[in-house]
């Protein structure tokens, strides 16, 4: 049996064009997919039951005694955290928003340590951003800045820009200019028509320099700019300037280095710049599936995208403060409830420290690095490929995720609430 | 040797998401790419090993040899080899540094650790084998 159109549930560009082959319950083949995703499709072992420490020992429990656990873990805590969320469905994130209010946690996604520093640019000079489909046919010069499309987001040129007709574009392939920002030449800079090499932190500069450019103030760029040369940003300046539709996709390059977001905002601001002469517009490259998804939930419900603590007894978001890595970093939390994600292997060493010395528990599919971490773990079926549910995509856009194979593993969804109910039944009975 | 260390995304990292605890995903996220001339100011070969240092820890990898980055500068696939030497400072941001990280670089022979080692040091506990 054959099931097409399919949303891949692995990064931002959930592309949802992908054909499974299937036989008695079992993928055998996967069409359409890149590397990751069909690593992800064709994936086999996972933790077949919930299992919990006992005397520095691992051994096997039922969901009933693993979620007993976890609800007592979690209404005993003064400072709980709840982190994690990008790689689940909304309906599941809509749960654990009511659990973090219930409980008054603080509840942070991994958007905290890839595109926080993109929104908290957003929030302060806004977005001039449009869907894939835009850029897909309209778009004549794409530039990526800080990212490498083609190992992090293998089908982004092949669906939307490089390699993609366009609707408006004759010849994609001569019609269609690619210019990459990198500190190293990178896969996707190999194909682009110019790279530019930066000196590592050099963003903000480089940024500073092609405004001035776009403002008709190339007297004030000196000869080299964080190692690029004064010809190659001017011949780059005219090509943005002479560009019909321009977009600028940019990654964690420039989020996580020197600067922050403060980089992103330049980069917001070049854009503003680039839309007194033609139509520019700019897109973070979203990394997990539903990272964009969970700033959207959190948003309804709490006002505010990531990072809220709800200890107050009302929403409280304050980056810097109440973002999940100064939070460990403080050694606040009492407790952790981790899920769709993987902080052991992500987060800086003195973070996890933290992380692994108070009750930890995780909500996951596979053993991955923060099963060290943890007192507790609930397995649960694969969201995407065992859970439906609605994810967004790096541009905004919901899709629908689909359920393709049967499994008696619950879902994040069912899990949660289980807890949630466990929770007020502890606090009913005292 | 001083040289600027930065992380993030590689096929083979990605490919092994799923199965942090392989010793595919050890290889994909315990590899320091650095410039060939870097390695030869070293005195060592591609998959000789190297301690890297920062502020933060320090952490066994394997080097290996490519010119599409500049000398001084030296890149790794993101996992928790990475992040044994990236510090939690955010700087007010809630964004650690996970690139531009100052790192020292010298030859060892000591073996590369494995992800539950890794876990073991900061007080965790392997499941399984």
């Amino acid at each position: 049996m054959e099931i097409r159109d399919v949303p891949c549930p692995f990064c931002g560009c959930l592309c949802d064009d992908i054909s499974v082959r299937l036989d008695d319950n079992r993928i055998l083949g996967v069409e359409n997919c890149c590397t990751l995703g069909n690593a992800k499709f064709l994936s086999k072992g996972r933790l077949q039951h919930p299992i919990m420490r006992k005397n520095g020992k691992w051994v096997e429990v039922s969901y009933e005694e693993a979620i007993d656990e976890t609800a007592r873990i979690l209404s005993d805590a003064v400072r709980p955290l709840l982190y994690g969320w990008s790689g689940t469905v909304g309906e599941a994130q809509v749960v654990g928003v009511h659990l973090g209010e219930e409980i008054g946690a603080l509840i942070d996604s991994t958007t905290s340590v890839c595109h926080n520093p993109s929104i908290l640019a957003i929030q302060e000079v806004g977005h001039p951003g449009c869907t894939l489909g835009q850029v897909k046919n309209r778009a004549d010069l794409v530039i990526y800045w800080g990212c490498n499309p083609i190992e992090a987001h293998p089908r982004h040129m092949s669906r939307y820009t490089t390699y993609a007709d366009g609707y408006f574009i004759d010849n994609t392939v001569t019609d269609r200019k690619v210019i990459v920002v990198d500190i190293r030449r990178s896969e996707g800079a190999k194909v682009a028509d110019e790279f530019i090499q930066i000196k590592p932190g050099g963003d903000y500069l480089v940024l500073s320099a092609l405004r001035a450019m776009v403002r008709g103030r190339d007297d004030v760029v000196p000869d080299s700019v964080a190692g690029v040369k004064k010809e190659q940003l001017q011949r780059v300046a005219s090509l943005m300037q002479k560009a019909k539709f321009g977009a600028v996709f940019f990654g964690l390059g420039i989020t996580m280095s020197r600067g922050k977001y403060k980089n992103v905002r330049n980069a917001i601001e070049l854009v503003s710049e680039l839309n007194r002469k033609t139509k520019f517009t700019i897109s973070a490259m979203r990394g997990h599936f539903n990272v964009y998804g969970f700033n959207e939930v959190l948003t309804w419900m709490a006002g505010y995208p990531f990072a809220v603590d709800f200890s107050r007894g009302i929403a409280f978001y304050n980056p810097g403060e109440t973002t999940v890595i100064d939070l460990l970093e403080r050694k606040e939390p009492d407790a952790c409830l981790v899920i769709a994600s993987d902080p052991g292997a992500h987060f800086p060493k003195s973070t996890i420290e933290h992380m692994a010395a108070i009750p930890t528990v995780q909500i996951d599919p596979c053993v991955n690095a923060t099963t060290a971490l943890c007192q507790v773990q609930i397995p649960v079926a694969i969201t995407g490929i065992e859970a439906a549910g609605t994810a967004y995509r790096m541009d905004g856009v919901p899709i629908r995720m689909k359920k393709i194979i049967e499994t008696n593993f619950p879902t994040d969804q069912e899990i949660l609430e289980r807890i949630v109910t466990r929770i007020r039944e502890m606090k009913r009975d005292g | 040797m001083r040289c600027t260390l930065s992380s993030g995304r590689t096929v083979p990292q990605g490919s092994f998401v799923e199965h942090k605890l392989s010793k595919g995903y050890q290889k994909a996220t315990s590899i320091l790419y650095m410039h060939p001339l870097d390695l030869m100011d070293l005195g060592i070969e591609s998959g000789d090993r190297v301690r890297v240092t920062s502020d933060y820890g320090s952490v066994i990898l394997t080097a290996e040899a490519t010119e599409d980055i500049q000398t001084n500068n030296a890149y790794i696939a993101l996992g928790p080899y990475a992040n044994a030497i990236t510090g939690g400072y955010t700087h007010a941001t809630g964004m650690p540094d996970y690139k531009d990280i100052a790192v020292e670089i010298e030859p060892t022979d000591e073996p590369v650790p494995t992800v539950w080692e890794l876990m073991e040091i900061i007080g965790g506990v392997r499941y399984g084998n």
